[in-house]
C-alpha cells in the first residue's frame, strides 16, 4: 500500500538515511498530572505499573523502529525529559513494561540547580533541552533525518522549532542569542547552545515536529510555527501523517488503530472523525486519506461508508472540493520562523503555565 | 452514544457561537456531533477554539436561510444547513437535529421529513422555563406548548398537546405524574371562548394524565402546573414576555446602578441575589425548545443563542433521544386513543 500524492511519490520516499526520533517524556509519553502539588509528589512516588502512557504511543514508537528497519535502515528513539533523574529508575521500568525500545533518555538534574540556587532553572526547560538535544544530534550520524515529539503543555513546539532552525542554519548566533535571552535562559546554557549551534552541519534535519495536543490547545495557536509542526489530537493522527510521510507502513497504521480501540474505548466512528479533521486541516490530501482509508475500512477498523449514499456523497466531494484540499500542507518552511510573534503569543501562556504548576 | 446534527449556520451569532458550543460539548462528552453547513467556515471556527475531533464530524453544504425569510420560500433551497440537517436526521445519519435559525422554516423542514407520530395531527414547540418552586424536589423548569409551531388549534389539538407534554416532562424532567394545566384568562371551566372550554372538557374526562384544570397567566412562574398547554400564538407572547422580564429586571438593575451611589452600593450587596435570579432566568441554560409530535426530534434554540445555550441545547437533544422521547410521546398518544 503506498500512500501520499502519487504524482510526489518519487519526492516523499524517504531518503535512505537513520532516523532519530527525540521524544518528550512527560504529557506526550506518559499521561503525568502535575497541576497540584499532591498530584506532583503522586507522580514522583509512582510505581512504574501505576504510571498510565497515552494511548497509542507504545506501539507508535515500535513502529517507527520496525518500519525503518524493515527498509534497512535504522531509527534511533531518544528521551529527553526534563523531570529529575530520581524517577529515572521508575520510568525506565515503566518503558521496559511497555516493551518500548530507545536508545538514550536524558533527565535534568533538578537537584544541581537547587544547589546552586538557581531556582529559575527549575522551571526553564527550554535552555536544558536545546542543549541536549544539539548534543544528541552531534553525536548522531552526519545524515539522519529527525522527528520531534512535544506535546502543548509547554513550550515543546518552541524548543523543537528553534532546534530545528538552528539545525537547518536558518539561525545566526545573533538572532539566536537574543531570542534565548527574551525567554530568560540561564547565560551560561546560552552560551553553550551557541557554542553547539557553531558545530551543527547546518542541514535542514528536522522533518516533522508532532505536538500530542493533551490539553486540547486550539490548533491554530501553532499556525505560527509553519507547516513543520503538526498538532495532532491522538497518536492515531500522528501515525496516518507518519504513513503519509513514509515512515510508517499501513499495517502499523491499523495495529495503532486497533489499540486505540481495543484498549482506550475508541470507535470506528471516532478515528473516521479524527482521519476527516486531519483532511480538513489540511496534514492529508483527501485523495491519499481515502488510499489510507479502503484498507481500513476493509479490516472494519473504519466504518463502512453506506452504500445508497455513494452517488450522494461523489456531489458532496465535488462541493466540498477547494484549493486547499487538492494539497497537502508544504512540509518545510523557507527560513527561520518570526519568533518575534511566537514570542509575543507564546510567552504570557508560558508564564500561565509556570503559575499554574506546569509540567516538566 | 447519540449522534445530534446541528445547524451550523442558522442563527443570529452563526455560525461562530454554534462552533462554540458543540466544541464544548465535544470536550464534555461522548456525544457525536455532526456540524451541517459551510466546511470552510466550521473549520475555521473550531481550529480557533478547544475541541475534540473525535467527536466532531461535518456535513457541508453551501446555503443557509436567512432568519426573516419566508419559511415556504425557503424550503426550496434544498442545500440550505437547516434542510440537510433535517435530512440526515429522517435517513438515520443522526438522532436528532438541533437548531438556531428561522422557527418557521424548521418546523416547515420537520413537517416535511418527518413523519408524525400516529395519532397525532399537529406538531407543537414546546418550550421550558424556569418557574417557583413549590416543594423541595420540584424540577425548576415548567414545559409550556404550543409556543409558535400551530398558531390557532382544535380542541383536539389542544388534548394532543397534553399528552406530549405529559410524555415529554415524564422522560426528561422524571415527573413520575406531571401534573397538566390549560393557560386560560380564568380557573373556571366556561372561559376561554368554544375552544378551551371543549380542550377543557376533553382533557377532564381523559384518563392517563394528570390534568389540574385552568390556570391564568399569573400561575405560569408559580409551580402550580409541570405542562401548560395553549395555543402557539398566546404561547409565544407569554414566553416572550417572561423572557423580557428578565432581562428588563437586570438591565434595570444596571441602570440603577449608574444613577446614585447609594443605589450602587445596595445593588453591590445584592449583587449575587441578582445574578443568580438571571442565571435562573436565562434561556441560555435550559438550551431549546423541543418540537414534539413527530417521530424524529428536533430541538430549536433561541435565534440569539449564545455557545452555552447551543452546548446545553445539544445535550438535552442527546438526553431526549437517550431516553427515546418519541417513543414515550407515541405510547401515550396510543393510550389515550
Amino acid at each position: 500500500m503506498r500512500l501520499g500524492n502519487p504524482r510526489r511519490r518519487g519526492r516523499s520516499a524517504p531518503p535512505a538515511t537513520s532516523l532519530v526520533c527525540r521524544w518528550d517524556l512527560d504529557k506526550t509519553y506518559l499521561r503525568s498530572e502535575f497541576t497540584t502539588l499532591r498530584q506532583l509528589l503522586r507522580t514522583a512516588f509512582e510505581r512504574p505499573e501505576q504510571k498510565v502512557d497515552v494511548p497509542g504511543v507504545a506501539e507508535l514508537i515500535r513502529a517507527l523502529k520496525a518500519a525503518a528497519e524493515s527498509r534497512g535502515q535504522t531509527a534511533l528513539v531518544y528521551f529527553v525529559s526534563a523531570s529529575p533523574p530520581q524517577i529515572g529508575k521508575s520510568i525506565r521500568a515503566k518503558l521496559a513494561l511497555d516493551g518500548v525500545p530507545y536508545d538514550g533518555i536524558v533527565f535534568k538534574n533538578q537537584l544541581e540547580h537547587l544547589r546552586r540556587g538557581k531556582f529559575r532553572n527549575l522551571r526553564e526547560h527550554v535552555g536544558f533541552k536545546l542543549v541536549e538535544l544539539l548534543r544528541g544530534h552531534l553525536a548522531a550520524p552526519a545524515d539522519t533525518q529527525e522527528l520531534c515529539f512535544g506535546d502543548d503543555w509547554e513550550s515543546d513546539s518552541l524548543i523543537y522549532s528553534l532546534y530545528a532552525d538552528i539545525l537547518a542554519g536558518h539561525l545566526a548566533a545573533a538572532p539566536l542569542t537574543a531570542i534565548l535571552m527574551r525567554i530568560r535562559v540561564d547565560p551560561l546554557l546560552v552560551a553553550e547552545v551557541i557554542d553547539l549551534a557553531t558545530r551543527v552541519s547546518g542541514r535542514d534535519a528536522v522533518e516533522r515536529i508532532f505536538i500530542n495536543l493533551e490539553r486540547r490547545t486550539p490548533p491554530a495557536t501553532f499556525r505560527l510555527f509553519g507547516p513543520r509542526v503538526v498538532p495532532t489530537f491522538n497518536y492515531f493522527q500522528t501515525a496516518v501523517v507518519l504513513a503519509v510521510m513514509g515512515r510508517l507502513r499501513l499495517e502499523d497504521v491499523t495495529r495503532i488503530g486497533t489499540v486505540l480501540v481495543e484498549r482506550s474505548g475508541y470507535t470506528a466512528r471516532r478515528l473516521d472523525n479524527s482521519l476527516d479533521d486531519l483532511v480538513r486541516r489540511g496534514y492529508l490530501t483527501l485523495p491519499a486519506a481515502e488510499r489510507l482509508a479502503a484498507p481500513l475500512r476493509a479490516t472494519g477498523l473504519l466504518s463502512l461508508p453506506a452504500p445508497r449514499t455513494r452517488w450522494r456523497r461523489m456531489l458532496v466531494r465535488l462541493g466540498r472540493w477547494r484549493p486547499r484540499r487538492s494539497k497537502a500542507r508544504p512540509v518545510t518552511s523557507p527560513g527561520a520562523l518570526d519568533y518575534d510573534a511566537i514570542l509575543a503569543r507564546v510567552q504570557p501562556a508560558a508564564r500561565h503555565a509556570a503559575a499554574s504548576g506546569g509540567t516538566p | 452514544m447519540p449522534t445530534i446534527a446541528i445547524d451550523a449556520m442558522g442563527g443570529d451569532h452563526a455560525p461562530e457561537d454554534v462552533v462554540k458550543g458543540v466544541a464544548q460539548v465535544s470536550l464534555a462528552t461522548d456525544i457525536e456531533c455532526l456540524l451541517v453547513g459551510d466546511e470552510r467556515r466550521i473549520q475555521e471556527q473550531l481550529e480557533g477554539v478547544s475541541y475534540n475531533p473525535e467527536h466532531i464530524a461535518i456535513l457541508h453544504c453551501r446555503d443557509v436561510i436567512g432568519m426573516a425569510e419566508e419559511p415556504r420560500e425557503a424550503m426550496r433551497r434544498r442545500d440550505a444547513s437547516l434542510l440537510v440537517g433535517t435530512r440526515a436526521v429522517a435517513e438515520g445519519r443522526a438522532d436528532a437535529l438541533v437548531t438556531a435559525g428561522n422557527t418557521g422554516a424548521c418546523i416547515l423542514a420537520c413537517a416535511k421529513h418527518f413523519p408524525l407520530v400516529r395519532g397525532i395531527r399537529r406538531a407543537a414547540l414546546a418550550s421550558v422555563y424556569p418557574r417557583h418552586v413549590e416543594y423541595a424536589g420540584q424540577d425548576r423548569f415548567a414545559l409550556l406548548l404550543d409556543v409558535g409551531a400551530t398558531v390557532r388549534c382544535e380542541p383536539e389539538e389542544l388534548v394532543h398537546f397534553a399528552v406530549m407534554g405529559a410524555g415529554y416532562a415524564r422522560r426528561i424532567s422524571k415527573v413520575a405524574s406531571p401534573r397538566v394545566a390549560l393557560l386560560n384568562m380564568g380557573s373556571e371551566e366556561n372561559k376561554g371562548g368554544e375552544t378551551l372550554v371543549a380542550a377543557h372538557r376533553r382533557l377532564r374526562a381523559l384518563g392517563g394524565i394528570n390534568f389540574v384544570g385552568n390556570v391564568e397567566g399569573n400561575d405560569l412562574v408559580r409551580g402550580r402546573a409541570d405542562v401548560i398547554v395553549c395555543e402557539g400564538l398566546v404561547g409565544n407572547i407569554a414566553l416572550k414576555l417572561i423572557e423580557g422580564v428578565s432581562e428588563v429586571f437586570t438591565d434595570l438593575a444596571s441602570v440603577a446602578a449608574e444613577r446614585r451611589l447609594t443605589w450602587r452600593f445596595g445593588l453591590r450587596l445584592l449583587a449575587r441575589g441578582i445574578e443568580r435570579l438571571r442565571e435562573l432566568t436565562d434561556y441560555a441554560q435550559y438550551g431549546g425548545s423541543p418540537i414534539l409530535g413527530f417521530e424524529r426530534l428536533c430541538i430549536k434554540c433561541h435565534g440569539r443563542s449564545t455557545a452555552q445555550a447551543v452546548a446545553n441545547a445539544v445535550k438535552v437533544a442527546a438526553k431526549a433521544v437517550r431516553d427515546r422521547v418519541p417513543a414515550e410521546i407515541a405510547a401515550a398518544v396510543a393510550a389515550v386513543g
